[in-house]
């Protein structure tokens, strides 16, 4: 029987380093990530910040996931829950006009194998003042909402995912919600 | 004195060694997932995405000439640097993706995610990059031992798994950035990548950030002369100075606090990117030159002026000599001259490594090359491949070649709304 020499055993260990390394990037990492919690309850009532100066009031019990919130500068999202219904509003510098705006956010939803954009577009507006357009969507196993906005350079997108029964529950606090959607300019 | 470290030893027999089947599988599986990530992007926006691969391919060429003439004298296998190259692209980035959206959510986890959105990217992305890349010259180490002779294959392997890792991450980037944009499958999107992460920030980038830790992996394994916790401690030091050099340029420092403009974007891009390039090209240069040493000492022993002269030992070890020599050779003896020339420096390269090996066998035939190509030399009458004195018009292109690649990246910032 053939053995295994002193250097094909430093191979064989120094290979093993390598796999282990690499193995505990990628599988170790994510299973630390989400031994976690990502939700965080929210005080009723108080804006959140979504990024570029962009608040909101989230719906009351709502939690925050704060793997889909990063409040910056420029630009910024923030992902609320309820249930099993998703709440995502994502915000950036934009400097067209809101048919635009609203023709890019069906275009990047009809961009997923699957997705298709129903009915046509309903004009919304918020508390602030900011006007915006909204619509709907489905997708396997699931449908959505969505909304855009446009103001002081920003194009503030939101979309709402779930099924049908816990979004007809949920609809009308996360609309009560978009509507205090406001931009107070300090991002800019 | 001749140093052992950039001592050569024979190529090996890739298939008798047991990590050489490991590594095949891990680029089989990165392939794999790369290849499922670009079929989703091509079935969404087929044209963007070839446009993506054949810009960024493109952009990948220089890169990989100027990374794999670094080492002249001791020239790294193809395979060897296919190898690296497609670590970087198909295994690092594979397991990076996954690694570094959970470094970015526990960062949101356990800090803020006001932190995350801020400093995620210059902490969660190097620090997992960073490491996957490296691993890309331990195996080739683990494969190849025997190439590994200097810190300068170790620059030169890390510098071909960061070219690697950089090509398919900014085609991912560029497609991303397609998607984003929700215009359907345009071009304008891909080209504003290509101009921002191929000409801006190009030159700092996974290239020089894998070249750095790969001069670590390389001084691990050749300094035999130092101490093993020393080795390590300088290993881990250069797999810092990578991470620090990628969490800098990827940092939000800097970003407001020099106002706005052309100008105001070219400080910021210098600040945070000359002083990992200055490093690593100080270090390129200590390596090249140690390395030089060692095998024109060789040539040395030799006396033979029909080889290689005294002249020509000082031209061989030094890039700037060498080109200048091939110069004036195209001055004097037109494009024949020139070409006669190169093939004397590579010759004259490749004995001093066949000398360094003792193979007597392969120096004979090397032998008859550099003759064949001294006696070219001499029918041209220049029998001699001298460096010529640093001549106006080399001057006067080195100038306009400067101005035109300031005025390229000028152009870039002022497109991508730097002014």
């Amino acid at each position: 029987m053939a053995r295994i020499t002193g250097r094909e055993l430093k191979n064989l260990v120094g290979t093993f380093g390598v796999v282990a390394t690499l193995a505990g990037l990628a599988f170790g990492l994510p299973a630390v990530d989400r031994a976690f919690s990502a939700e965080r309850s929210l005080r009723a009532g108080v804006p959140v910040d979504v990024g570029a100066g962009v608040t909101v009031v989230p719906p009351s019990g709502a939690t925050l996931d704060v793997t889909g919130t990063r409040p910056g500068d420029t630009m910024g999202s923030a992902l609320f829950r309820l249930g099993a219904v998703q709440y995502r509003i994502a915000v950036r510098p934009f400097d067209g006009d809101l048919e635009t705006a609203a023709s890019r956010l069906r275009q990047r939803i009809t961009g997923t194998p699957g997705y298709q954009v129903t009915g046509s577009q309903l004009a919304v507006g918020t508390v602030d003042g900011l006007d915006g357009l909204q619509g709907g969507y489905t997708a396997p196993g699931r449908g959505g909402r969505y909304a855009v906005f446009v103001g002081d350079g920003l194009t503030i997108e939101v979309t709402i995912s779930g099924n049908d029964l816990d979004l007809g529950r949920t609809l009308p606090q996360i609309e009560a919600s978009t509507r205090t959607l406001r931009v107070d300019g300090s991002g800019r | 004195m001749i140093s052992a470290e950039v001592r050569p030893g024979r190529a090996a027999a890739l298939a008798r060694v047991p990590a050489f089947w490991v590594v095949a599988a891990l680029l089989v599986a990165g392939g794999v997932r790369m290849t499922q990530i670009a079929g989703r992007f091509a079935t969404v926006y087929p044209v963007a995405t070839v446009t993506a691969v054949l810009l960024f391919a493109l952009l990948a060429v220089p890169f990989w000439l100027v990374v794999s003439e670094l080492d002249f004298l001791e020239r790294e296998p193809i395979e060897l640097l296919v190898l690296a190259f497609a670590w970087g692209g198909l295994v690092a980035t594979s397991v990076s993706i996954p690694a570094s959206t959970a470094g970015d959510n526990l960062i949101a986890k356990l800090g803020s995610p006001e932190l995350a959105a801020g400093w995620g990217a210059a902490l969660a992305g190097p620090a997992v990059e960073e490491i996957a890349k490296t691993l890309g010259v331990v195996v080739i180490v683990l494969i190849a031992r025997p190439q590994i002779n200097s810190v300068l294959d170790g620059v030169v392997y890390g510098a071909m798994v960061g070219l690697g890792f950089q090509i398919a991450e900014d085609i991912v980037f560029a497609v991303g950035a397609v998607a984003l944009a929700g215009q359907g499958d345009q071009i304008q999107p891909v080209i504003a990548t290509f101009l921002l992460r191929g000409f801006v920030s190009g030159v700092w980038s996974h290239t020089l950030f894998g070249a750095l830790a790969g001069a670590g992996i390389g001084y691990l394994v050749v300094r035999r002369d130092r101490g093993l916790a020393r080795r390590i401690g300088v290993a881990l030091l250069a797999l810092l100075g990578a991470w620090a050099s990628h969490a800098l340029w990827n940092s939000p420092l800097l970003i407001d606090g020099l106002g706005n403009g052309a100008l105001a974007l070219l400080a910021v891009l210098v600040l945070k990117g000359l002083p990992p390039l200055l490093l690593i090209l100080w270090l390129v240069r200590h390596a090249h030159d140690r390395e030089a040493d060692y095998y024109v000492g060789h040539l040395a022993t030799l006396r033979d002026s029909e080889l290689i002269t005294e002249s020509e030992m000082k031209v061989l070890g030094s890039g700037s000599a060498r080109a200048s020599a091939r110069r004036l050779a195209g001055e004097s003896a037109g494009h024949a001259g020139r070409h006669a020339v190169r093939r004397l420096q590579r010759a004259q390269a490749r004995l001093a490594v066949e000398l360094s090996r003792s193979s007597s066998g392969e120096t004979l035939e090397t032998c008859e090359q550099i003759r064949i190509q001294r006696k070219v030399l001499r029918g041209l009458g220049h029998p001699e491949a001298i460096a010529g004195p640093r001549s106006w018009r080399h001057t006067a292109s080195t100038i306009i070649t400067t101005v035109v690649a300031i005025a390229v990246l000028w152009v870039a910032l002022s497109a991508l709304g730097g002014a």
